[in-house]
Formats: C-alpha cells, sequence, structure tokens
C-alpha cells in the first residue's frame, strides 16, 4: 500500500514537471535570425495584405531562386509589436518589412538595423518617386527601402450624384473652399467625417492636420514638424488647426456636427455619400484602402462606375504639390550577402508586377506600368502620386509612439470632442514628446 | 506541418521522460541514505522542482521587473525614479488611476449583489426553470472580453443622426424608436458615463461567476435555520438578510476578494472598444500602450510595480480570511 502511493505520487509529479518542461521547449523554439553570411535562405516578415504578400511572393522568390536563394515570406500579424521581442530574444528574420518609419528607427536604436549604403543598386533607389527615398533614412542614413506604397491625399465622392451636380474637381485650396460653399448653397452637407477607430481614434484627424500642414505651410516646414523641430505649438499648425476647425466645425458641414466626428468610425464615415436619397456628405478625404464595401457599402463593388476620386488640391494650382502617403519599408537586419540581395529582388520596380493585378498593391517606383492595376480607381490613385511633387510619409507614423499613436491621437480627438481647448491640446502633446 | 507536431510531441515525450527520470534519481540518491535521514530528506526532494520552477518563472521576473521600472526605455541604464515621476505628471495618468479605483469600487459590488439577486430568485424556481435560467447567465461567462467587447460595442454603436444611416445600435436604436436622440455612448464623459458603460460589459460577463458560488453557498445554508426563523414570525426579507447573509460572508468575501484582482489587471475590455480615449483609461491598457506602442520598456515596469504594491494588501487580507475559513470549517 505505502509503495503503491509512493508510485502514485511520482507520476503526478512526474506529469507537473513534464508540462513545465513543454513551457521550456517553447520558449526555447522559434527560427534563427542571424544565421552566418552564406546562408543561402532568406525569411520576410511582414503584415501586409495576404492578397498583396501573395503577389509579392510569386514574382520574387521565382527571381530569388534563379539567383540561387530561397526567399521565404512569413505573414505575421502586427508586425510592430512581435518584431522588436523577436530582435530582442534573437529570432529575427533577415528581413523585415514595417508599415511605418517610426518603427524603422527603434530598430535602427536596437544596433540591429544594416545601412543600406552600397546594399541597393542605384536603380532600385533612383526610380522610387519623389520623397520615398528619404523615408527610408534615419538621421541621415539609408535604413530602409520602400516597396509599396499608399496614398492618403485622396478625396472621395459618389461619381453619379457628383456628375448630376455638375461639382468641378478643385485645383487648389481655394477652389475647393469655393466647392464646399457651392455644395452648402445647394443644400448639401460638404464633408463627411469619423474619427472613431477603437483604441486609434483620432487617426484619420491627424491625417488631415498632416494634409493642411504641408499645404498651409510647406514641404519642408512638415518635415521639421515631424521631426519635432517645430513644435506642435507653432504658427504653421495653428494655421492648420484653424483650417481644419473652418472645414469640420462650421454648422452643417458636417453631418451630425463637431460631437457626431469622435464618435463617427471612420469606416463609416463615407458610407452616407451612397446613401439611397441622395448623398447624405460629399466628400470625403481618406487613404486609398478605403475603397471596399465594408467601408463605402455596396457602391464600392464596382468602384469605377460609382466611386469618384481627386487629389486633394495644392494650396495653389500647379504650385508645389505634396502628397500624404504610407508604404511598407523593408529593414535589413542581417550581413548576409543573401539577404542584400533580397532587399534588390523586393526593392525592384517589377517586384510588384504581379502583386498590381491581383491586390490593392500601389507600387513606388516611377515609371511601373499603371496598366497593370487592376481597376480605374487603383490608376487614379497611382497618377495622384505620380503627379505629386513630393510623397511625405504620414507623419504620425514617424513621429515616436507616444506621440504619433498616443498623444497626437487623444489630444486631437479631445480637442474635436470639444473636452478641451487648442492650446491645452498642443501644449499637451509638446510635452509628450519623449526627452530621452 | 508535419514536422511540427512530431517535433511537439517529441518534445512533450522527451519533457516527460527527463521529468520521471529525475524523480527516479532524486529517489533513488534518497534511498542510499539512513532509513530516519531518508524519510526527512525526501519531501524536500520531491518539493526542490516546484521550488525552482516558481523561482524562475514567478520570483525572478519580479525581481528583474522591479528592476527594469528604474531603467530607461530599452532597460540599458539607470534612471532612478524618473519612470515614475513622468508617469505622475502625464496629463491623464490621474484620470487613468481614478478609472481602475472606479473599477475596482464598481464591478466587485455589483457582480455580488447581481450574482446573489440571481442566485436567490432562481433558487425559488423548478428545476428547468433554475437549470434554465443559471445555463443562460452563465452563458457569457465562455465568451472572452474581447468577444464580449465586440458584442457590446455593437449594441452601444452610434451614428450621427444627420447622417442619413440606420442606427444599427440597439440602445439607439430603441432611444430613436422612442423618438428620443441617439446617444454617443462610449463619448459621454460626463459622470464618466462611458467607463461605467464598460463596466457594464464586465458585469455581463462576470455574474455568472458569482452567480455560481453564492448560489451554491445559498443551497449550503441549513435549511432548519430558515424554519427556525420563519416559526419566529420573520419576513422573507429578514430571513434574507439577517441567516442567509451572514452564514454565506465567507463566499461574498471570496468572490469579492477575486473579482477586484480580475477588475485591477482589467485591459481587454478597454483596449477592445475606446483604447482609453475619451478619459476611460485604466492602469492596466496604459501598461499595454506603454509597452507596445511606446516601447518603453522603464515605464511600463514601473506600472507593473505600482499594480503590484496594490495588490499586496488585497492578497493579504485573502490569505488571512482564507486561514480564517479553515481554522472555523
Amino acid at each position: 500500500m505505502r509503495a503503491n502511493m509512493r508510485g502514485r505520487k511520482t507520476v503526478m509529479a512526474g506529469a507537473a514537471m513534464a508540462l513545465a518542461s513543454v513551457g521550456l521547449a517553447a520558449c526555447g523554439g522559434g527560427g534563427g535570425g542571424d544565421a552566418d553570411a552564406d546562408s543561402k535562405e532568406v525569411t520576410v516578415w511582414t503584415s501586409m495584405d495576404t492578397a498583396v504578400v501573395d503577389g509579392l511572393k510569386s514574382k520574387t522568390v521565382a527571381v530569388a531562386e534563379e539567383a540561387g536563394i530561397t526567399l521565404k515570406w512569413e505573414r505575421v500579424d502586427d508586425i510592430n509589436k512581435v518584431l522588436l521581442p523577436a530582435i530582442q530574444s534573437g529570432s529575427a528574420p533577415e528581413i523585415a518589412i514595417v508599415p511605418q518609419p517610426g518603427v524603422v528607427k527603434t530598430i535602427v536604436d536596437t544596433g540591429e538595423a544594416r545601412s543600406l549604403d552600397g546594399v541597393m543598386d542605384a536603380a532600385n533607389t533612383d526610380s522610387l518617386l519623389p520623397g520615398l527615398l528619404d523615408a527610408g533614412k534615419v538621421d541621415g542614413t539609408q535604413y530602409a527601402q520602400v516597396v509599396s506604397m499608399n496614398v492618403k491625399s485622396l478625396v472621395f465622392y459618389n461619381k453619379l450624384a457628383w456628375a448630376d451636380a455638375g461639382y468641378p474637381t478643385p485645383t487648389s485650396l481655394d477652389e475647393l473652399d469655393a466647392l464646399v460653399a457651392q455644395i452648402k448653397a445647394d443644400g448639401g452637407t460638404p464633408w463627411c467625417i469619423g474619427i472613431e477607430s477603437g483604441g486609434a481614434t483620432g487617426w484619420p484627424a491627424t491625417d488631415w492636420f498632416e494634409d493642411l500642414i504641408m499645404r498651409v505651410g510647406s514641404p519642408e516646414e512638415y518635415t521639421q514638424w515631424v521631426n519635432h523641430e517645430i513644435p506642435f505649438d507653432s504658427p504653421v499648425v495653428r494655421e492648420a488647426a484653424a483650417k481644419f476647425e473652418e472645414y469640420m466645425f462650421t454648422p452643417g458641414n458636417v453631418p451630425g456636427g463637431r460631437k457626431a466626428i469622435p464618435s463617427t468610425a471612420f469606416g463609416d464615415a463615407g458610407k452616407p455619400m451612397f446613401n439611397a436619397d441622395g448623398p447624405g456628405c460629399w466628400m470625403l478625404k481618406q487613404g486609398s484602402f478605403i475603397v471596399s464595401p465594408d467601408f463605402l457599402g455596396e457602391a464600392a463593388n464596382d468602384a469605377d462606375t460609382n466611386v469618384g476620386v481627386f487629389g486633394f488640391p495644392p494650396a495653389t494650382a500647379g504650385g508645389e504639390n505634396p502628397v500624404l502617403g504610407g508604404g511598407d519599408l523593408a529593414v535589413l537586419l542581417s550581413d548576409s550577402d543573401a539577404a542584400k540581395d533580397v532587399m534588390n529582388i523586393i526593392g525592384a520596380a517589377d517586384a510588384g508586377v504581379e502583386a498590381a493585378p491581383s491586390s490593392s498593391f500601389l507600387s513606388p517606383h516611377s515609371g511601373f506600368d499603371a496598366s497593370l492595376y487592376a481597376s480605374e480607381t487603383a490608376r487614379s490613385f497611382a497618377e495622384v502620386a505620380n503627379n505629386a511633387s513630393v510623397i511625405l510619409f504620414d507623419g504620425s507614423d514617424a513621429m515616436p509612439g507616444e506621440v504619433g499613436a498616443g498623444t497626437f491621437w487623444s489630444q486631437i480627438t479631445a480637442w474635436v470632442s470639444d473636452s478641451q481647448d487648442l492650446d491645452t491640446t498642443l501644449k499637451n502633446i509638446d510635452e509628450s514628446w519623449p526627452t530621452s | 506541418m508535419f514536422a511540427v507536431v512530431l517535433n511537439a510531441l517529441l518534445t512533450v515525450a522527451a519533457g516527460i521522460f527527463v521529468a520521471v527520470g529525475m524523480y527516479w534519481v532524486l529517489n533513488k540518491v534518497a534511498e542510499l541514505l539512513p532509513g530516519n535521514v531518508e524519510h526527512r530528506l525526501k519531501p524536500y526532494l520531491y518539493i526542490l522542482p516546484a521550488y525552482l520552477a516558481i523561482i524562475v518563472y514567478l520570483i525572478y521576473p519580479t525581481i528583474l521587473t522591479v528592476v527594469y521600472s528604474f531603467k530607461d526605455r530599452f532597460s540599458r541604464e539607470y534612471v532612478g525614479f524618473q519612470n515614475y515621476s513622468e508617469l505622475f505628471s502625464a496629463p491623464g495618468f490621474g484620470s487613468t488611476i481614478i478609472n481602475t479605483f472606479l473599477w475596482m469600487l464598481v464591478v466587485p459590488v455589483f457582480s455580488v449583489i447581481f450574482g446573489l439577486l440571481i442566485a436567490t430568485l432562481a433558487d425559488r424556481l423548478g428545476p428547468f426553470g433554475e437549470k434554465f435560467t443559471k445555463t443562460l447567465i452563465f452563458l457569457p461567462m465562455a465568451i472572452s472580453m474581447v468577444g464580449a467587447s465586440v458584442v457590446w460595442s455593437y449594441i452601444y454603436t452610434y451614428r450621427a443622426e444627420e447622417s442619413g444611416q440606420a442606427q444599427i445600435g440597439m440602445f439607439n436604436a430603441i432611444l430613436v424608436n422612442l423618438g428620443a436622440s441617439p446617444i454617443a455612448w462610449f463619448n459621454e464623459e460626463s459622470f464618466r458615463l462611458n467607463s461605467f458603460m464598460l463596466m457594464v460589459i464586465m458585469l455581463w460577463a462576470q455574474v455568472g461567476f458569482s452567480m455560481v458560488l453564492l448560489s451554491a453557498a445559498v443551497k449550503g445554508v441549513p435549511g432548519d435555520t430558515l424554519e427556525a426563523a420563519r416559526i419566529d414570525g420573520a419576513t422573507e426579507v429578514q430571513i434574507f438578510f439577517k441567516v442567509i447573509i451572514p452564514q454565506i460572508k465567507g463566499t461574498i468575501i471570496t468572490v469579492l476578494i477575486t473579482v477586484t484582482i480580475g477588475v485591477m489587471k482589467i485591459f481587454d475590455i478597454v483596449y477592445a472598444t475606446t483604447g482609453g480615449q475619451f478619459n476611460t483609461n485604466v492602469i492596466g491598457n496604459e501598461f499595454f500602450s506603454q509597452f507596445t506602442t511606446n516601447f518603453h520598456s522603464g515605464k511600463a515596469a514601473a506600472i507593473v510595480v505600482m499594480l503590484m504594491i496594490a495588490v499586496i494588501p488585497i492578497m493579504i487580507y485573502q490569505v488571512r480570511h482564507f486561514k480564517a475559513e479553515e481554522a472555523n470549517a
């Protein structure tokens, strides 16, 4: 009996330890990132849409194979959150494609990012649209190559209703102001806007700020502002805020007025444009991703017929025409030659030829064959980007997380909600800028 | 895929083999010793791996967290109390703490009140009615907090009246059909209404838990005490407050403490609904954004340390309460 008891206890304790060792094994596993320099295997992590990744994969894996390199694409969810721990634990991939310049900077801070000087072929960097090369720089050194792009300075409208009303396409901010006045005179509500986005509430408003700052100011001032060489509490930001206030807070300019802006989901904001009894609001400034039945309703199923789009106009017609954009940036995390080759394979202009027809992919390279894009709407996006004098990356993405994904969103939201004034808002954002 | 599964199975098998082997060796070693020493030493040999696991997985990380809370964002250099002072001077942190306290006050109390109410009332139903009601109330427990938040987001959804879009949120659809204006529930900061709206989600998901425990306790109240009270002419309300409650006090305190500790760590509901904006932030969510948005390990660790310090008194009370209960039993 005694021996029996002892035996049972041993088994139970053994089982407990086994559980513990499974936990240990799980921690110990995972891919090895810093493979030796001669390795012919390269892993790329990305969080881009599955369709985009599939398109890029089918082209680039074949090219890599010809060069004798085994290229593996791994789609991870939310790379911003998984990459840094992976780098710190030494299990990072050879190449990471991150959606924000701010993350590139954080990777550089860890000391694991490799400079791209001498890595990229000139042909692959020269063909980038103006501004996109700079987006991959950290303190003047090239650390990232833009591999896909999106455009944010876009204004969408209901194509059929627009044609009926006979509204013109504005080519300057003054013309836009005139158009807003005309829509109101016709009894319409000019702007669609909603900035609710769960934990990220506020970002559509910060995009508005960015678009306005680069226009009422200049692309140079915009860049200085992003780097905090110009504070939030400055004339140019105040001027942009005044313009935003004029467009959005003027009674009758947005559905439901100022109070409705922070509680309207960004994904619902554009739907009233396609109300059965005529547009509940007329214009939605938003990024290229918004053309989807999820965000615009049934109308988006036949976007080329229903959804019209023009570039958010420059301050003066024919003048400096900055365009707000974003994109995915490839960062090199390995010294291996194969990884360097892959940087050129995925950074080449023709990397996207199979992704373009089958996904929302937009090429960051000038001279990319626009006929490859799946729709007229996608070609309009590419045209807006190609006509830009400079493409400026989303500033909130480039700012430190505390500001760009924190106070810039939340403080602007508090201001739009009318729960604090502009002075407090700008002061709070400036104070939250990290010192270290 | 096959390789991964095989790998996992092999790892488990190897783990079990090593563990059993280790205990076998320890056992053999002990048996080599003279009889009385063997008997005294053996328990310690058996508990040793568990102690090691606690040290490696619990105590070591705790110490490390305290150390990191005094280091910079990459845990490289010591910065003294800078993380703490910066947190406390940041706009909104005070409000975050107030919200966390509100959660700690409201949610445990109401989950006990509702749990007890449902348990007592269901107790009076027939066997089918009781089972059906309890299953229904317990059902949300099976949904993750994030799932519950998504469900409730639809209930709270707001669309501006002037947009011409139908109200798809249940509450606002009701309001509009009654002729009132829709309310943006998540944005209504006055009296922290939005925070309370989020607490409702937690209550909805949690009441089942307290109901089950309290129901068992209510059923455990001896029938003769109730009968004696009835014979003495006590009303049902008096019986409830003066006979039942005192006898299930222990369970009530256990539920209160468990829910309080759960609420102190609340994160998912706030993250999935408002993300802490509109004055609804709580400590758990602030930790998450410091760690994953701001990449600031120092401040994240500092928040964890504060939370740890706040939990300690509750833990001590719980342990004492537990011991007192054991002594009574």
